[in-house]
């Protein structure tokens, strides 16, 4: 008898008992399907934090100032950021590593053209940001440094404005645009760079806007540089290299009750997958008990099946089935059982996994090495629990089995 | 060729020892048809299965065409069982969850008969004991003479030179037991070794030779003669 033989001879034994078999594989596939699906979903969600982390601008990392000291005379305290400038920034350029400094800021603004009204985002800019972002021009031209220098009553509009505030066939440069009823003129179009699920909120869907920073500053009454990215030579050093930049960026804003500091993105990644380490150990764990449960389940009834094929086994042997063919027999059709349930699992965990993805607002990712895990080591389920049925059925004395009543 | 000689099988021990079989001597040529007679619990059974395989004497020798068996291991034995013996129960003891082919077939899956070979050599005896049209028939949905029928070709199927059959027609009417006693007969002419234990003088007149028991001993071993 071939290992096929036996596997099909174990399969139409299996189909036989369905309902005993599914109810012995409940708990292999429980856990073998428990132990994907939160993979899965950590994954997912890892996948998806990275890329929320990191996908606007992969090497650029943002500066921020912390306050050092929180009280003064006993009282709380709260520290003003000191007033960075351009050439403060001009200097931290030149930190190694640093590709360039963006210091920007940003208001909100209400737009009025030809009939439409929007709020949008305008983001105060330099010279270098159009570069910087690697921004795509459309038409006209970019903002530079003379309409930061003479406080220019210009913008820049993105290509979402353009759809939607102006006719196609209206010239946009040179046209005047209305923002909290002053006038500007338009002096050239940009592709958004708007992620897509973005453009769906409504405080986005007429795109964004870019004006010098000087002129944003005059019309919100902020300062000229509230946010500081900084962009590295080298997205490997990203963390490094704004360290550095911050520790420069302190040193020459002198300030006594603070520091700037880069955001260390790598940090909530880390911080996350600790946090879902323990939750996949956890579940892991339950899984790991889950499968032992099993296990002892798949046990139980192959020694019950062993009881009741006691005649069957008397009779196999009777007509020359050896030791070792009776407990191949036996150890086969655990393993299938078990093997099976953890194939179902898979499924199960496919199945659940795929509806998760419709519902949470990500993707949850199947690890394949999960998944050949899970195969294994329900296979290994079968052969570590199916041995001592096995080995109880090819003891058997023929003569006592085929006497057994 | 069977020998056995002062073969004794004791169940239990010490002071619970069962002798069963007593003292055997007997020699049964290749070719006989043989009955094995005797009252309810005179060991017919024991002498069967040990000639069998099926289970080891305590005492004495056994051996079958001129080899001692007592060395055999679990391993050479199911390999004798396999070559060289045929069942035939008085239950019948067919797998009831295969078909009449598959059954005749199960001794073949252990002698590692490749798959066309064996469908050929079942369909081939199943013809012969007059089953041709139920080869695909489960145990369940065959009359007692036929599931014997079925038995008599897995008995078969292995080509072994002994076919044992305890009390064959045990369970059957006497019209299909006679019908089964005809088929062994025929066997018997083709040259097979058949013995059977009955309790009926008139199974027992299909044979050529009966040998009676009582108390595990051989009382009687005499010719038939019609
Ligand atoms: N496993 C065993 N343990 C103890 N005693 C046993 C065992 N098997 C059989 N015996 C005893 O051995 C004796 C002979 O049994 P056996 O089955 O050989 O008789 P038999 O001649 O075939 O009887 P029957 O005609 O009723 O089938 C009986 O007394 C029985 O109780
Ligand atoms: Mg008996």
């Amino acid at each position: 008898m071939n290992l096929w033989e036996s596997f099909t001879l174990a399969l139409s034994s299996i189909w036989n008992h369905k309902i005993r078999s599914i109810l012995t594989m409940l708990g292999i596939i429980i856990g073998v399907s428990a132990v994907i699906i939160v993979v899965a979903i950590g994954d997912g969600a890892r996948q998806q934090m990275a890329d929320d982390l990191f996908s606007t601008d992969e090497n650029a990392i943002p500066l921020y100032f912390e306050q050092t000291t929180y009280e003064e005379n006993g009282e709380m305290m709260w520290v003003e950021p000191p007033a960075v400038t351009g050439e403060q920034l001009d200097a931290v350029k030149e930190v190694a590593g640093v590709k360039y400094v963006l210091g920007t800021n940003s208001g909100w603004g209400t737009m009025n053209h030809n009939e439409h009204t929007a709020d949008m985002e305008i983001i105060g800019v330099d010279n270098q940001y159009f570069i910087a972002k690697d921004l795509t021009l459309l038409e006209g031209r970019r903002l530079n440094t003379r309409d930061n220098d003479s406080y220019s009553r210009v913008a820049m509009i993105d290509s979402l404005t353009r759809e939607n505030m102006f006719a196609p066939d209206e010239e946009a440069v040179g046209a005047i645009i209305d923002i909290n009823d002053n006038p500007y003129k338009v002096v050239g179009v940009y592709e958004s760079t708007l992620p897509p699920e973005f453009r769906h909120m409504e405080e986005f869907s007429n795109g964004q806007m870019l004006m010098p920073r000087t002129l944003i500053s005059m019309m919100f009454g902020s300062p000229e540089i509230d946010t500081i990215n900084v962009i590295a030579e080298q997205p490997d050093n990203l963390t490094e290299t704004g360290f550095a930049a911050a520790e420069k960026l302190t040193e020459l804003t002198g300030s006594e009750e603070g520091m700037y500091v880069a955001e260390d993105m790598s940090a909530y990644v880390e911080e996350f997958d600790s946090f879902y380490m323990t939750i996949t150990l956890f579940i892991s764990s339950i899984a790991g008990i889950s499968l032992l449960v099993g296990g002892i389940g798949v046990m139980n009834i192959m020694l019950v099946s062993v009881t009741e094929r006691t005649r069957e086994i008397g009779l196999r042997k009777a007509l020359g089935a050896t030791r070792g063919q009776i407990l191949r027999q036996f150890l086969i059709e655990s393993v299938t059982l078990t093997s099976l349930g953890g194939l179902i699992g898979i499924g199960f965990a496919a199945l659940v996994t795929a509806v998760l993805a419709l519902v949470l607002p990500f993707s949850p990712i199947i690890n394949p090495v999960v998944v050949i895990i899970g195969i294994l080591f329900s296979s290994m389920i079968g052969i570590v629990f199916g041995i001592l049925p096995a080995n109880k059925a090819s003891k058997l004395s023929p003569i006592d089995a085929l006497r057994y009543e | 060729m069977i020998r056995l000689s002062q073969l004794t099988k004791t169940y239990g021990s010490g002071s619970l020892a069962v002798p069963v079989l007593r003292g055997i001597d007997l020699e049964i040529g290749d070719g006989e048809f043989v009955a094995i007679m005797g009252p309810s619990g005179s060991g017919k059974s024991t002498l069967m299965n040990i000639i069998g395989f099926l289970d080891k004497q305590t005492g004495g020798t056994y051996s079958l065409n001129g080899e001692d068996v007592k060395q055999a291991n679990e391993k050479q034995l199911a390999g004798l069982r396999n070559k060289h013996i045929g069942f035939v129960f008085q239950q019948f003891f067919l797998l009831p969850r295969l078909n009449a082919q598959k059954n005749v077939e199960t001794p073949l899956l252990y002698a590692g008969i490749s798959k066309k070979e064996r469908t050929a050599r079942a369909l081939g005896l199943l013809n012969k004991v007059g089953l041709k049209d139920r080869t695909g028939h489960l145990p369940s949905e065959l009359s007692g003479g036929q599931k014997q029928r079925v038995a008599i070709a897995r008995a078969l199927v292995n080509q072994p030179t002994v076919i044992l059959a305890d009390e064959p027609t045990g369970a059957l009417d006497s019209k299909t037991g006679a019908q089964i006693m005809d088929l062994l007969t025929e066997l018997n002419r083709e040259g097979k070794t058949v013995i059977i234990v009955t309790h009926e003088e008139e199974i027992a007149a299909y044979t050529d030779r009966i040998i009676v028991l009582r108390d595990g001993l051989i009382v009687e071993d005499r010719k038939v003669t019609s």
